[in-house]
């Protein structure tokens, strides 16, 4: 103890010195966590951009992209006969003839479910993905456009007189076309999947039973003025809207979710999904899994939360890059800066005690007594500069919050996807892929760990300043101590 | 050899300040043996012989004054006596053990353990009471708080300063703070008190009081070595050891025969 009143009394006395010492190791520690607080601010705000992408709490999410160029004579010649026969009739589904629609004048009315980017693969897959190893759980989803056409038959047809995904042309003046992109959910497994109750804004999540129900992005929903209460037709079944999602970031979303269930069956796609969602059972398995999925399922793409990340580019990118380059060369000058200041500071403080350090050593105290002394009254100063860092530290991160301006993410459509006449599925599984750019507000989170470790290297620095400062009292003779004059 | 005194102060206890036994019977212990002892420093390129080839023995009990002019040696060799620095050449035995065989550990315990310091600045740790300034001497020994607390209110009562144990230096007077640093230095009972121009700082009167208080200290095992050229203090010692230009010129009292002239 009376080492420690020791301590005090001496960081009392010399107290200018010691405010000046924990300011020192206060900025450069300040530096530390304002600099990470924002660097984890960024990944927050990156987080959010992608979180409507990569599904709340998903790791990956499977889908199976068209090879456009396997898909010559008959298509997916690597498939078996069913599967083949399978996805030639998903995919022809999207084309039809006006010339069969009717005779020219009479009025027509057609709905259709067509996906443009992705095969569809049976649900007992979703199964296979859910039992390997690592994997913690799997859902699967189905995203298609539904395809409302109605309209006259044209008298004069165009030739070759057919639209749809492929063809060159829009529709004629007088046939209207309305799309809508409808996400299937499986509500069984409500923590993964293209909509999570977590998202819901508005109203609620889907119940289990077998009511037809719809929930509405938000952005969709005020767009077409329907809200909780209304109700939406899908290939002319009527699904009232039971919740409305909020309008990820990114912009990447359905307009509509019902049940998978529901859709497979209105779709004719019973027992297929396109989309299987995963969560691994930790983060360090998940390119091993990818991997895994990849071998097991046929023409399995896996995209990975780290994928969707490389693909987001905008001011987030650019903060996000400067954060990374000069925010560590900041922290790295800055704690440099501060330890040296405080190891200078102990210095000239040992140099200016050369008597008393001396005296100590004359009423025999050991080496180790007067280096722990020095060393302990540095650590002291440490855990004051920490404080002060900390104090600091959460003022820069504070102001960072309230004044930073916000910054946009574009996140760009997934390579290879293949051509989208129409908005096709998103990366996961999702609705709208056209670039889309988001204003995420920056913030800085500090969290107990960064504290902690903002502490930890404030004492670490007094431990330094206590070194030299050890190193220069361990080297004096006490009679020259005593002989120094003050 | 002036007659033994008491000195004429406020004490609380007479624990600590006793009244000197006379000494002058010969055929007690030697405290210390100088055999040879030289002391050279480097400074400035050249070299500085402080102390020359000294031999000396300082027998236990003794009240000792070395004097001499300034730069003669005096205080170097008090530092040589109290384990503060090493000889170049030469030993010097306490209690019959070689100093400069000892490691720089076993110095310090014997600093702490068997010789107190007293020095012409006081010397005192300026952030620390004046009982904590004695406990500052009595920490590294491993006594417990509540001993140290008890040990230096008794010291400090012994010499007058009962009432102004919680004072810090800047508060107390010169003579004030010089007793503090002689209770700091009898905190661990040590053998030998080493005191270097102990009233070089204080006025004459106060000077006088410090002197007897010291000298008083000596007797029994206790040997009080004192460092000064004031000649009064001098004629207060049981003896008088003479330095000149690092060599004891000569020296007269109860050891006189076994101090070498050099």
């Amino acid at each position: 103890m009376f080492y420690v009143t020791y301590m005090l009394a001496e960081l009392r006395r010399r107290l200018g010195r010691t405010i000046l010492t924990a300011l020192g190791l206060g900025i450069g520690v300040a530096l530390v966590v304002t600099v990470t607080a924002l660097s984890n601010g960024l990944d927050r705000a990156q987080a959010q951009v992608l979180e409507p992408l990569t599904g709340v709490g998903t790791d990956m999410s499977v889908t199976r992209p068209i090879d456009f160029s396997s898909t010559g004579d008959g298509g997916f010649p690597q498939l078996p006969e069913d599967e083949r026969r399978q996805l030639q009739q998903e995919n022809g589904g999207g084309r039809f003839g006006l010339r069969n629609l009717g005779n020219p004048g009479e009025k027509f009315s057609r709905d259709n479910f067509v996906s443009t980017a992705q095969l569809s693969f049976a649900a007992s897959r979703v199964k296979e993905i859910d039992a390997l190893d690592g994997v913690q759980a799997a859902a699967g989803g189905l995203t298609l456009n539904s395809l409302h056409v109605e309209g006259t038959v044209p008298e004069d047809q165009p030739q070759p007189g057919q639209f749809g995904p492929g063809s060159g042309g829009g529709p004629p003046d007088n046939i209207d076309v309305t799309s809508i992109s409808v996400s299937g959910v499986d509500q069984t497994v409500k923590e993964l999947g293209a909509i999570t109750p977590g998202q819901i804004a508005r109203g609620r999540y889907f119940g289990s039973g077998d009511a037809r129900q719809a929930i509405l992005n938000e952005s969709y929903g005020s767009r077409e003025g329907l809200g909780i209460g209304d109700t939406i037709e899908l290939a002319g079944e009527t699904f009232s809207v039971i919740g409305i999602a909020e309008t990820p970031l990114g912009g990447q979303s359905s307009d509509a979710y019902v049940k998978l269930s529901q859709l497979q069956e209105l779709s004719d796609r019973k027992g297929r999904v396109n989309t299987v969602y995963v969560r691994a059972e930790s983060a360090d398995d998940v390119a091993s899994v990818a991997a895994l999925i990849e071998k097991t399922i046929d023409g399995a793409s896996v995209t990975t939360a780290s994928d969707l990340a490389e693909r987001v580019s905008g001011t987030l990118v650019d903060a996000k890059n400067l954060a990374g380059k000069l925010g560590t060369a900041l922290m790295a000058v800055g704690l440099l800066a501060a330890f040296l200041i405080a190891s200078l500071l102990t210095l000239s403080s040992v140099t200016k005690r050369i008597r008393e350090l001396g005296t100590l050593k004359a009423l025999g105290w050991s080496q180790r007594l007067v280096v722990r002394q020095v060393t302990g009254e540095s650590l002291l100063q440490g855990l004051l500069g920490g404080a002060v860092g900390v104090l600091l530290g959460l003022a820069g991160a504070a102001a960072i919050t309230a004044f930073a301006p916000s910054l946009q993410a574009t996140v760009s459509s997934a390579a290879g996807q293949g051509p989208s006449f129409f908005p096709g599925p998103g990366p996961f599984g999702q609705g709208a892929v056209e670039e889309t750019a988001s204003e995420v507000a920056l913030g800085a989170p500090v969290s107990l760990a960064l504290v902690l470790a903002a502490v930890g290297l404030a004492l670490f620095g007094g431990l330094v300043a206590g070194a030299v400062g050890s190193l220069r009292a361990s080297r004096l003779r006490p009679a020259d101590a005593l002989r120094h004059i003050d | 050899m002036p007659p033994a005194y008491v000195p004429p102060m406020p004490c609380d206890t007479s624990t600590e300040v006793k009244s000197d036994v006379n000494s002058s019977e010969h055929h007690r212990p030697s405290v210390y043996e100088l055999r040879g002892v030289s002391k050279t420093y480097s400074l400035g390129g050249g070299q500085v012989h402080a102390v020359k080839a000294v031999d000396v023995t300082i027998d236990e009990g003794d009240a000792v004054a070395i004097v001499g002019p300034s730069g003669s040696g005096k205080t170097t060799l008090l530092q040589l006596l109290g384990g503060l620095d090493r000889p170049t050449a030469g030993s010097v035995l306490f209690e019959g053990k070689d100093m400069a065989a000892m490691r720089d550990g076993e110095l310090s315990e014997l600093r702490l353990n068997r010789v107190g310091f007293v020095f012409q600045q006081f010397n005192l740790i300026p952030t620390l009471t004046a009982a904590e300034n004695v406990e500052a001497a009595l920490a590294p020994a491993g006594k417990r708080a509540s001993e140290r607390r008890e040990t230096a209110h008794r010291l400090l009562g012994s010499v007058g300063l009962g009432a102004r144990v919680d004072h810090l230096p800047s508060k107390l007077s010169g003579g004030e703070q010089q007793r503090v640093a002689i209770a700091r230095a009898l905190a661990n009972e040590p053998h030998v008190l080493l005191a270097d121009e102990p009233t070089g700082n204080l006025d004459t009167e106060t000077g006088a009081e410090i002197l007897e208080l010291l000298m008083s200290l000596s007797g029994q095992r206790r040997t009080v070595i004192v460092v000064t050229h004031d000649a009064e203090i001098a004629a207060r010692a049981h003896r008088i050891i003479r330095m000149r230009d690092g060599r004891i010129q000569d020296s007269e009292g109860a050891a006189v025969a076994d101090a070498a002239v050099a």
